[in-house]
């Protein structure tokens, strides 16, 4: 058997041999008197919060709501005050595009033959 | 099972007394996993409150009584392996950072294993702890749970929601890597006593 096979197969039976040593040395330990009262604080303190955060998520929300809803009275009462433009939208474009195209028109100049002689 | 599924089925419909009976009869086996699992009993308790704290909390999730112990360890190896990182954080303790008389006490270890005072138990587990610096912390956790609490691969498969193939697979790289630590030590501390 080669050297470097032993080795490894004598580790390994070490180690099985140690994690049971580990075994050996942590047995269940007995719990503490204070166990299942600390538990229960713990788990009561937990409830706390949770509904403290769960209490203040709800207000969150509402005050969303309230917000959300108070915007899309404003938007709507705006937009009766000040009526749009009796256009539609692609016909504004449509102006506007028409301008445009015309800044780019130059009046063609027409340059008799015999001037360009002199 | 410790309980009956009646008990399970109660607690998880909230009632407190049957949660309170429920964690009585796994208090102490949970304690002495999360003991081995992260090696410091002096975070032992603490640790296993977390995850009774878990369990209450998440015991309406369980989808039957039957997979409760699964989901316990579950809770149990999640707790652990949070302690642990956040442990790591703090010391990052590695196998270059064992003194050599820890580096003798593992190699020396695997032979005996009987009339151990305190002081030896605890530098039994300085020296697991230090070995299983090799591997990251889940590896850390799913080797003990295999290796020193001796769950089975279908029982693992189960914790983990894991085919047991790919669990196969993880457990022989991290033992493989623990393993080189292991063999690297020894030969480090034959170096040391070859030279005294």
């Amino acid at each position: 058997m080669d050297h470097r096979d032993y080795d490894a197969e004598n580790g390994e039976a070490q180690l099985d041999a140690l994690f049971h040593a580990y075994r050996q040395a942590c047995p269940d330990p007995e719990p503490g008197a204070g166990f299942m009262p600390r538990l229960w604080q713990r788990i009561e303190a937990r409830e706390r919060v949770s509904f403290v955060f769960g209490r203040l998520a709800r207000h969150v929300v509402t005050a969303a709501l309230a917000l959300s809803m108070l915007m899309a009275f404003a938007v709507i009462v705006r937009s009766r005050t000040a009526p749009l433009p009796p256009e539609s939208y692609v016909e504004v474009l449509a102006e506007d595009h028409a301008r445009q195209s015309l800044d780019y028109v130059e009046p063609v100049r027409m340059t008799p033959v015999a001037d360009q002689a002199h | 099972m410790l309980v009956d599924f009646e008990l399970i089925k109660r607690a998880r419909a909230g009632d407190g007394p049957a949660f309170n009976q429920l964690v009585l009869a796994y208090r102490k086996r949970i304690l002495g996993t999360i003991a081995r699992l992260i090696g410091h009993p002096e975070d032992v308790e603490d640790v296993g409150q977390e995850v009774f704290v878990r369990l209450y909390f998440s015991l309406d999730q369980l989808r039957s009584a039957e997979v409760f112990e699964p989901w316990l360890y579950r809770l149990t190896a999640n707790a652990a392996y949070d302690y642990l990182r956040k442990r790591r954080r703090r010391t990052e303790s590695r196998m270059a950072d064992l003194s050599e008389q820890q580096v003798m006490v593992a190699d020396a270890l695997a032979g005996e294993a009987e009339n151990r005072n305190d002081n030896e138990r605890k530098r039994i587990r300085e020296s697991v702890d230090s070995l299983l610096g090799a591997v990251s912390e889940e590896d850390r956790v799913l080797l003990m749970l295999k290796e020193v609490e001796g769950l089975s691969l279908k029982e693992l498969g189960k914790v983990y929601h894991v085919n047991e193939n790919a669990l196969k697979v993880r457990l022989f790289r991290a033992r493989q890597r623990v393993l080189k630590a292991f063999l690297a030590n020894r030969k480090r501390t034959a170096g040391v006593s070859g030279s005294h």
